[in-house]
């Protein structure tokens, strides 16, 4: 997957917006948005908060782990552990993008908070090459890696994939008999 | 050493990893043949000899030989292979009409394959999505919005957009244009998408 | 960063080849050591060395990885097949010391494809150059994995020089995935660029036109 379509599946989550305009509610597939009313919170994918809000049309709620005090806390959370920490959104990093390149003015404290995310997932990648190094050197069969998001598993993907491949067909090696060649490659 | 010809060819291929296409070399795939001619007509003969004259000595040399005939079909069938995925990339990469320098590096064979592709691709996308087809090669990447700023690298004459409004492409001048009445001449390098 | 539309063969990797994978041709080129068990009739001019219009038995000769498959039998055998250097206890001690040290692209550049090819030939140290072979692998990941994952915007030429084929198709495995990151992150993934491919030929036809 391409980052762009990470960041796409990441614009259906939802977000407070606050609204400077009326209008009834709006009947679409993925469902009813609305109604709105001025001043009056009101949630909907954040597709559509960036674009009422690039027409300024809303006010946008920054989610409630948006926060640097928040942050901080999870941050020091995942440098102590060993395992991957649960994040409060499954596309914080996305979703932290988003949101700051676009409503950064109704964030507090949006510097930090970029600051902050990218230490998050500086640790979090850190860590996973640490727990791929060791899974292959103790050639190890399978392993559980929860709490890793969309975007983090999407960067290292073909890596690690084609790693495993290659060191699976290596350790297959070792099982083959030899033997005449079976096949027809001349 | 037999097969030296057939492993150029291959060697032409993966120097350009790419995914550039080299002139069809017509020239060494009938080297190539030639040879391989010429190793069946051995083999034929020592066959035969091997048969009635019950010379089984001959027998390595034969399989020795008939090694060599099926390297030679592998090299040359891996090459016309890799140029026919490189030949389709070409439709995704260029559009469905290609310059003239790319055609000139293909032989009849493949560009008859590219038409055909050409065409059950139009075909399938005619039945896509209704009435109007889609167009399954535009945004291939999720787009943020539906008109982008272009600027015009060269001119390309004149150029029809949704409304039927009509505009000049010319050299440097700027336009905003339906992100997919553009991608294509971005990806061909007429336009350049401009971010503000 | 543009998805390429264009993606070639893979190679087989291991004890099979890709049959249309131009890698694996390239791979089964190598040559290796051999010696004739029996005499090749009427093949003698492909001996330089000698007039002999046969391969008598007994020839030291080397050999492409293809031909010595295609001629190798456990029954009739007409050939033996020796291991090249690298694969020999010698150099094994060596790579398991540090593999890390050793310059693979330099040894191979097919080191661990044509180690498992190799098995193809009964060796009595078959299962020594299966096990020295995953081994150097396993030692060598984490370089291989951090150059490819660290490297962005450096020259990574130094890095990659001293990489196997294999390791180098890891490398450009990581390097496109930390790539495509980075241009998300500095938000250049929306930018509608010109293919690759155009640009290369245009590349190329300016290259041409100069000379």
């Amino acid at each position: 997957m391409d980052p762009s379509e990470v960041e796409f599946v990441a614009e259906k989550e939802m977000v407070t917006i606050i609204p400077n305009f009326s209008l009834d509610k709006i009947y679409l597939i993925g469902g009813d948005l609305g109604p709105f009313n001025p001043g009056l919170p009101v949630n909907v994918p954040v597709w559509l908060a960036l674009n009422l809000k690039q027409r300024q049309k809303c006010r946008i709620v920054p989610p409630e782990w948006m926060d640097v005090e928040k942050l901080e806390e999870i941050r020091e959370q995942e440098r102590k552990e060993d395992m991957f920490t649960p994040m409060p959104s499954s596309h914080y990093m996305e979703l932290t993008k988003l949101l700051l390149n676009h409503a950064s003015d109704n964030i507090p404290r949006a510097d930090e908070i970029r600051t902050l995310v990218k230490d998050i997932w500086d640790t979090r990648v850190a860590k996973l090459r640490l727990s791929a190094d060791s899974f292959i050197s103790q050639q190890e069969a399978h392993a559980k890696l929860d709490n890793l998001t969309l975007m983090e598993i999407n960067t290292s993907r073909m890596f690690l994939l084609d790693s495993l491949d290659c060191m699976y067909k290596l350790r297959t090696n070792l099982l083959s008999r030899g033997g005449a060649p079976k096949g027809h490659d001349y | 050493m037999f097969c030296e010809k057939a492993v150029e060819l291959v060697r032409e291929l993966h120097r350009l990893g790419d995914g550039q296409l080299p002139a069809f070399n017509e020239d060494s795939i009938r080297q190539v043949l030639e040879e391989m001619k010429v190793l069946y007509e051995q083999n034929q003969g020592d066959v035969n000899e091997a048969k009635s004259e019950g010379r089984s000595e001959l027998i390595p040399s034969i399989k020795f030989r008939h090694c060599c005939l099926l390297r030679n079909q592998r090299c040359v069938t891996a090459y016309l292979y890799d140029r026919l995925l490189r030949i389709r990339a070409l439709r995704w990469e260029y559009g469905s009409v290609l310059p003239a320098a790319i055609r000139f590096h293909m032989c009849a064979e493949e560009l008859e394959w590219f038409n055909q592709y050409k065409k059950s691709l139009a075909t399938y996308m005619r039945s896509l999505g209704g009435e109007e087809g889609l167009d399954i090669t535009q945004d291939r990447k999720p787009p943020k919005s539906l008109y982008i700023e272009v600027r015009c690298l060269k001119d390309h004459g004149e150029f029809e957009i949704d409304d039927g409004t009509i505009i000049l492409l010319k050299k440097n001048s700027q336009h905003f244009l339906p992100r997919w009445k553009c991608e294509q001449l971005i990806r061909q390098g007429v336009l350049e998408h401009v971010i503000s | 960063m543009e998805t390429q539309a264009y993606v070639p063969v893979p190679p087989g990797v291991g004890i099979e080849e890709n049959f249309l994978s131009l890698d694996d041709i390239l791979l089964s080129q190598e040559n290796l050591p051999c010696r004739t068990e029996s005499s090749f009739p009427r093949l003698g001019f492909l001996e330089k060395s000698s007039e002999a219009p046969d391969i008598p038995e007994g020839t030291k000769m080397e050999m492409p990885l293809w031909l010595a498959k295609g001629l190798y039998e456990r029954k009739r055998r007409v050939l033996s097949v020796e291991l090249p250097k690298v694969y020999r206890e010698g150099w094994r001690t060596v790579f398991g010391a540090d593999p890390n040290v050793v310059d693979l692209h330099k040894m191979g550049p097919y080191y661990y494809g044509l180690g498992s090819q190799l098995l193809h030939f009964d060796s009595p140290e078959n299962m020594e150059i299966a096990q020295a072979v995953l081994n150097t692998f396993i030692g060598r990941f984490r370089r291989t994995m951090d150059s490819s994952q660290n490297a962005f915007n450096e020259d990574t030429s130094g890095l990659v020089e001293r990489l196997d084929c294999l390791e180098k198709a890891l490398f450009r495995a990581g390097q496109s995935g930390l790539n495509s990151f980075q241009c998300w992150e500095t938000g250049r993934a929306s930018h509608l660029t010109a293919s690759s491919l155009v640009l290369n030929y245009r590349k190329r036809k300016i290259a041409e036109v100069q000379e």
